[in-house]
């Protein structure tokens, strides 16, 4: 039972960051920066709770306001560049959060010892989970409450005139520019958003696994971040929760029963998913009874994925 | 600053921009595949560092050259083979969906080496062993000059191929306005099959020529040489080869000059720095493609 | 198209019903499970963990197995999961294990980056209500970064002590070789463990009253080294101790070979004294010096390597602590009294740690293991070197 509650955390956690790329791939943008926010988050509520001592209530708000505030920033410049230019440029600022938290050596002395990340060792000791008594239901409780929550808010903002905007913008950028879209606005905003999520998530991921170093970080998980909601299907948020529940729960721990072949069906799967159903999991019947049966966003309408080069 | 740090410097630049022929090399495959299909195919780093490794296979019969050409010829194999099942079985109008397809491919072509070999490093054989050209002090790698020229005449033939060529026409036909082209009964996959096979040539050659200036293949190559690659392929310009050649060595440059002036842990913070800046503020790359509506 | 992907979701769901072994009821038995990495390009340690984990509970189970708490004789079986060197994987894996009725203790991880989160959400202190780690031991036999197991007191390794190793191979140099003053560092500084370790050699090595000029560093994934090899060929030092994995390693010894940088003495990384190296460049790696848990000198080490050898793998020092830990268990679960049984499974869980924090010395393959107050291990070791495609021993301290 505790292993099937570790696993929905995980699924949870992922959902999280896979949501986080949805809203920049939304607007067109695919960003490979995910993972550098996601790390951010995850040092950042790490440090608050070890070497500060906040509750993690307030340390994951602000870990994802921390996140929010570089992703703004790294908007900004990101606009200039387009398609495979952005997904470099955001390769590069995922490699640059990385190592600077491969330099990042910052201990404190706690009653415990000293605490704090500690360069290229890593940073160990978050067990604000463990220490203070939660059992597996509470973190899975709290995970997928926020999970629900952000779903929740993006399926309003997806229905809402930002929703239309980010959407338009997506399609088509210059049709948008055109009929008078604030084209800095709709991008900058799924940035801050977007980021917003990923440090939620990286927060998360931090007090999950107690202990984290720039390895933890890699383009993989940059590339993971956008995989779930290609793979998944744009066209729902569902999507990308169908996807996680893909990867994590059935490619990594579902095909545990084939043994070695696991690791070697784990690309090729994933290669026939996306042939077999180049929008997404979504378009599948599965996908379509599943986005049916729990419905509170929109009606997954026929989209063709957006314009991005890639 | 006194005579040894000079040279030290000068030294480090030389190593540096001669094994930034390496990613250019790669650079140049990524940006063939780019400027034909306007897609790109994250799996091909890997794919040519696999063709080195299946080209370890006749290593104990034949002779080195043979080995690389093996290499290459593998690699020409492997390029068709990608573009069959990750470019050719997706609808033209899904570029994210054959993103995904080609990082399925990428871990699946990383993990059968991994499976085959157990992840242990092999060893692979280096060309002109102990041959170095010395210029006074300085010294330049033979093995890596060789794969400067290399480039350089790849990039004359290819863009003889494409100016001068039939299929080079087609080639421009297809990347310019595919519905026309095959109008004009030209075969968009023929036409794409062939850029991949020699985009594939080239990856075989230079996942060979980077196991023989490295001496040892191991799976830890392809991540870092798929990131080198499209590096290289937006500093140079998306489509253009001479553009890859010059990035592929300005990236291996900058790496060793901040190697030698900040050292190997915040090295690559400054390289991505100036990568993003460059991004930024020249967004076409040094050769950008001529600007259209996509 | 369609039809495929619903049979692929219900093979989805199906698979999850299916992921509960069943349990053979015909025969006692008592399952030893492993966690290592089998994919990625660390998937040789976990081969070869779990080969010595199957060759140890062959052995054993060849000289009657193990007596249970009632008295019963039980077979030894072996489960291996695979954490594809990942944290969450890794988590994911032990959370499964602590999951079976049948599960007792588990033998692993192989990589300190997975060790580490899943040390650290076990119980720090056992017994303490207030704390909801998992109450589950675990006894490494590979993840080497230095002074791991003071994270849980439910966690146990069997690794050598670096700083012991290290101590004594400076020493040796000091003491036999007048002729070597100064040193020279390599380090890949990315990783953990090599770079936990290079601090240890710098420390020794000063101790033993040789000079550190100073160091060269990379990176795990780099592939050209001529200007690092450039400051070490500057530094002229004697000795040249690398701190480094098998695949640098060897970029890094070959650009030596180019340049002609040849120190009077080569030192490496203890995970070095592996078959790895001498595949990916044995001629270049001739004549360097690895302290190492493991070689086959004693008699039983040889029978050890030559069981482990049926299994299709070699035995080196990583392995050879998993096949000293499969022992250790057997020891631990008789004297312990374990039942084994789904209704006393918790019970056995406390006993097994109890059982493994209360052990003074264990059995090695190269003599006794002491054991210390933090759970780690005083391995006896020796130094090898290469010579000519192969290790041999150099001297037994």
């Amino acid at each position: 039972m505790d292993f099937y509650l570790g696993l929905a955390q995980v699924i949870g956690v992922h959902t999280l960051l896979g949501l986080s790329a949805w809203c920049l791939l939304h607007t067109g943008q695919v960003s490979l920066a995910q993972g550098g926010f996601f790390a951010i988050g995850a040092y950042a509520s790490g440090m608050l709770t070890t070497m500060a001592g906040w509750p993690l209530g307030v340390a994951l708000p602000a870990a994802a306001l921390i996140s929010a505030t570089v992703a703004v920033a790294v908007g900004f410049p990101a606009l200039r560049v387009k398609g495979l230019m952005l997904v470099v440029a955001t390769v590069a600022f995922a490699e640059i959060v990385r190592l600077v938290c491969f330099n990042l050596t910052w201990r404190v002395n706690t009653g415990s010892g000293p605490v704090g990340p500690d360069g290229s060792l890593g940073f160990g000791g978050i067990r604000y989970f463990p220490s203070n008594g939660w059992s597996s239901i509470e973190i899975l409780i709290l995970i997928w409450g926020l999970v629900a929550a952000v779903m929740l808010a993006l399926a309003w903002f997806d229905r809402s005139r930002i929703g239309t905007l980010w959407r338009a913008v997506g399609e088509d950028e210059v049709a948008a520019q055109s009929v008078g879209i604030n084209l800095t606005a709709a991008k900058v905003s799924a940035f801050g958003i977007g980021g917003a999520i990923a440090g939620l998530s990286g927060g998360i991921f931090a007090h999950q696994v107690t202990h984290i170093e720039h390895g933890n970080f890699t383009i993989l998980l940059a590339t993971f971040a956008i995989a779930y909601p290609i793979l998944g299907g744009l066209a729902s948020l569902w999507g990308t929760v169908l996807a996680v529940i893909f990867i994590q729960g059935f490619l990594i721990e579902g095909l545990r029963v084939l043994g070695d072949w696991r690791s070697l069906l784990f690309g090729a799967l994933i290669l026939l998913v996306m042939l077999l159903r180049p929008s997404g999991i979504i378009t599948s019947p599965i996908g379509r009874w599943f986005a049916r049966s729990i419905r509170f966003d929109r009606p997954a309408a026929p989209t063709t994925g957006g314009k991005t080069h890639a | 600053m006194n005579y040894n740090n000079l040279l030290d410097l000068s030294q480090s630049l030389i190593d540096g921009v001669l094994f930034g022929s390496i990613y250019a090399l790669i650079g140049i495959g990524f940006t063939l595949i780019f400027g034909v299909m306007n897609k790109i195919n994250l799996s091909y780093a890997a794919a040519s560092v696999a063709a080195a490794y299946v080209s370890l296979l006749i290593v104990q019969t034949a002779p080195p050259a043979l080995v690389y050409v093996a290499a290459a010829l593998v690699g020409g194999v492997l390029g068709a083979l990608v573009y069959l099942i990750c470019f050719h079985l997706l609808p033209l109008n899904k570029p994210l969906a054959t993103l995904m397809s080609t990082v399925g491919m990428l871990l699946l072509i990383d993990e059968a080496i991994v499976h085959i070999t157990a992840g242990m490093p092999q060893n692979y054989p280096a060309m002109f062993v102990g041959a170095n050209i010395d210029i006074g002090p300085l010294s330049l790698r033979s093995d890596l000059l060789f794969v400067f020229g290399f480039g350089c005449l790849v990039m004359i033939g290819l863009t003889l191929l494409l100016k001068r060529t039939r299929l080079g026409l087609a080639t421009r036909a297809v990347s310019q306005q595919p519905v026309a082209a095959q109008l004009c009964g030209m075969s968009i996959t023929g036409t794409n099959m062939s850029t991949f096979v020699i985009a594939g040539f080239l990856g075989g050659t230079a996942g060979a020529m980077a196991g023989a200036a490295i001496g040892v293949l191991s799976p830890l190559l392809t991540l870092p040489l798929t990131v080198k690659g499209l590096v290289v392929t937006v500093i140079g310009g998306l489509g253009s080869i001479p553009g890859a050649i010059i990035a592929g060595l300005v990236v291996g440059g900058a790496e060793n000059l901040f190697q030698y002036l900040r050292g190997v842990s915040e090295r690559d913070i400054y390289v991505m720095l100036l990568l993003f800046a460059f991004l930024v503020f020249r967004p076409g790359g040094l050769f950008p493609p001529p600007a259209g509506r996509d | 198209m369609q039809f495929r992907l619903t049979l692929l979701v219900g093979a989805v769901l199906g698979t999850f019903a299916l992921t509960a072994p069943a349990a053979n009821a015909q025969e006692r038995t008592v399952k030893i499970y492993g966690i290592g990495a089998k994919s990625g390009v660390v998937r040789i340690f976990g081969l070869n963990s779990e080969a010595a984990m199957k060759a140890a509970a062959d052995q054993i189970n060849k000289t009657g197995g193990v007596t249970m708490g009632d008295g019963v004789k039980a077979r030894m079986v072996i489960e291996y999961l695979d954490d594809r060197c990942s944290a969450e994987e890794g988590i994911n894996a032990l959370r499964r294990v602590a999951s079976q009725p049948d599960a007792i203790v588990v033998n692993g991880p192989t990589c300190s980056n997975v060790a580490e989160p899943l040390f650290g959400i076990l119980q720090k202190k056992a017994g303490d209500a207030s704390d909801s780690g998992l109450q589950f031991p675990i006894y490494t036999d590979v993840a080497a970064k230095g002074g791991l197991a003071s994270i849980s007191e439910w966690s146990f390794r069997n690794v050598p002590s670096e700083a012991a190793m290290y101590k004594s191979m400076f020493e040796w140099v000091a003491s036999t070789r007048k002729d070597l003053k100064t040193v020279w560092g390599g380090v890949e500084k990315d990783f953990a463990h090599s770079n936990a370790t290079y601090n240890i050699m710098k420390d020794n090595a000063t101790k033993a009253g040789l000079e550190v000029a100073g160091q060269s560093e990379w990176l795990l994934a780099d592939t050209s080294f001529a200007t690092q090899v450039r400051e070490m060929k500057r530094a002229n030092a004697d000795v040249v101790a690398i701190s480094a994995h098998p695949f640098t390693t060897c970029g890094v010894l070959k650009e030596m070979q180019r340049q002609g940088v040849k120190p009077k003495m080569l030192i490496g990384l203890t995970s070095s004294s592996s078959m790895e190296t001498l595949q990916g460049c044995a001629q270049q790696a001739e004549g360097i010096y690895i302290p190492t848990s493991f070689a086959p000198v004693t008699p039983e080490a040889k029978t050890a390597a030559k069981a482990v050898q049926a299994f299709n793998v070699n035995m080196d020092l990583h392995n050879a602590a998993a096949w000293e830990n499969m022992f250790v268990l057997k020891d631990v679960i008789e004297r312990q009294k374990i039942m084994g049984k789904p209704e006393t499974v918790a019970a056995d869980r406390v006993k097994m740690r109890e059982g493994l924090a209360g052990l003074k010395q264990t059995v090695g393959l190269l003599g006794p293991v002491n054991r210390g107050a933090d759970r780690e291990a005083i391995k006896p070791f020796l130094f090898v070197q290469a010579k000519g495609g192969e290790w041999i021993v150099a001297h037994k301290p």
